[in-house]
């Protein structure tokens, strides 16, 4: 019992320290592999049929980075029926107020004036027939806000280029990069291999520091969101490596910082578009934390 | 005593001498020129009892209990009972009841199923929150032990919320003033 493990124990130890020394470009859809503390945990397992000694599975952290949104969405057709409704109703309501009695007493005002027995002498005492008319208040308010130009909420041009951060500003998006994994050029959350020594969202937030753009982020708590297995096709497959664990680590954007060169392969999406983007089975599980309300 | 032994020295020394009288001051225990001390030691003990009790008395005759704080908010302004300012009520339609009833319910079951997608988007978020910290836990004790510690740099977290429009770069607010006429209380 204890020869055949022993054994194993030092075919796997020797091949680990072979995956050390062998350069990482000559890696053809292997995932170096860190040693950790499960690691030498498990090398005392008895059985030899199993495989689970060391993990062979690699560890990543992937960091899920979202803007929130900056401006408040439109309303769909029934919400904005609803709030016109709301709003009929709460002025049907109402008391009416100052303004509104200073318009009502201007306009019999200028009523009684244009009555033929107008006599002036009989309004009492009004040293305010200079006072401006509540209706020229009204305009002179009217106009100020006209004069003030709020920055558009909309623009097209903004829309369309998805690496801007300032896309689509009523909705939340998630920041997608392209990395080269095996020998494929895919898309996927920025992630980042576990080294030795780090906690997972250590790992993480080296993720976001290695993207080319400067961003900045908080990362709400050290527990992972998510977790992807992904398994290596079968002819890669060893003892050793079967595939890599990707824990996924939610980050809420604070400052974008200046805007990224036009070819760094990082894209801003909704969630609606990252399917044209991200593998399904990987999307599968990424969409369920990824919150788009 | 004194008296004693001036009769002696009387009867001892020869007469002539003693016709005199010479006052004979002897040392004796109680000196004659202070006040005699009629009060008792209780006496002013007693007073101070009785000077604390009416203090007491007194505090608890001026004791009031203090005022409340009105609440503003729950108080009607006489400003909004005033019988001028009801607004002439328009009379509503058949049609137009109809279409806010109608308009209601169609808001109820959009606010339901919203509130249903909400509640499913959170739950699935947490099942993967859930099986991630399963799969850390199989993968690593050290890592998953490290990922169970409560993060003490993220609170306080402060986000700006959405606005209509989204913030215009280099805009110079114009400088407000105000007056603050909120009235504060003591009690």
């Amino acid at each position: 019992m204890a020869a055949p493990c022993g054994r194993m124990a030092s075919r796997s130890v020797i091949q680990f320290f072979c995956t050390f020394s062998r350069p990482k470009s000559r890696n053809v859809g292997f995932r170096q592999f860190g040693i950790s503390s499960a690691c030498r945990v498990t090398l005392k397992t008895k059985s030899v049929s199993e495989t689970a000694s060391p993990s062979p599975y690699g560890l990543a952290a992937a960091v899920y980075l979202q803007r929130l949104p900056v401006i408040s969405a439109d309303c769909s057709p029934i919400e904005q029926s609803f709030k016109d409704m709301m709003h009929q109703i709460e002025l049907e309501k109402s008391l009416l107020s100052d303004h509104e009695l200073r318009l009502i007493e201007d306009a019999e005002r200028l009523k009684r004036k244009q009555a033929d027995d107008y006599d002036s002498d009989e309004e009492d005492s009004h040293m305010d027939q200079d006072i401006v008319l509540t209706q020229d208040l009204e305009d002179s308010w009217e106009q100020k806000f006209r004069s003030f130009q709020p920055a558009p909420r909309v623009r097209d041009d903004v829309d369309k280029d998805m690496s801007s951060v300032q896309r689509c500003l009523a909705d939340s998006l998630v920041l997608v990069s392209e990395q080269t994994v095996g020998d494929q050029k895919l898309w996927l959350l920025p992630q980042m291999q576990w080294q030795e020594g780090e906690t997972l969202r250590q790992t993480a937030e080296r993720a976001l520091a290695s993207l080319p753009v400067g961003l900045k982020a908080t990362f709400l708590g050290n527990a992972p969101c998510g977790v992807y297995t992904y398994k290596l096709p079968k002819p890669l497959r060893t003892e050793s490596s079967l595939g890599t664990k990707v824990f996924f680590f939610k980050a809420i954007l604070s400052d974008s910082g200046p805007s990224a060169p036009p070819n760094s392969a990082l894209l801003w999406l909704k969630k609606s578009e990252l399917q044209g983007y991200l593998k399904p089975a990987y999307l599968m599980k990424v969409e369920r934390f990824i919150l788009d309300l | 005593m004194s008296l004693a032994f001036s009769r002696c020295i009387c009867r001892v020394l020869p007469q002539h001498i003693v016709h005199r009288h010479y006052p004979v001051y002897i040392m004796s225990k109680f000196s004659f020129r202070a006040e005699p001390k009629k009060k008792k030691k209780v006496d002013p003990k007693r007073e101070q009892m009785m000077r604390e009790r009416l203090k007491k008395k007194l505090k608890k005759l001026e004791k009031v209990p203090p005022e409340l704080i009105p609440i503003e908010d729950f108080i009607t302004p006489t400003k909004c009972l005033d019988e001028e300012r009801t607004r002439p009520i328009s009379a509503i339609s058949f049609e137009e009841s109809e279409r806010r009833a109608l308009l209601l319910k169609e808001w109820s079951r959009y606010k339901q199923k919203q509130h249903m997608a909400e509640m499913k988007a959170v739950e699935s978020a947490l099942e993967s929150q859930r099986e991630a910290l399963e799969e850390l836990k199989i993968t690593s004790e050290e890592l998953y032990q490290a990922a169970l510690k409560p993060d003490f740099t993220l609170l306080p977290f402060t986000h700006e919320g959405p606005a209509y429009t989204p913030p215009k770069s280099k805009y110079e607010a114009p400088d407000g003033k105000y007056t603050d006429t909120t009235r504060v209380y003591t009690q």
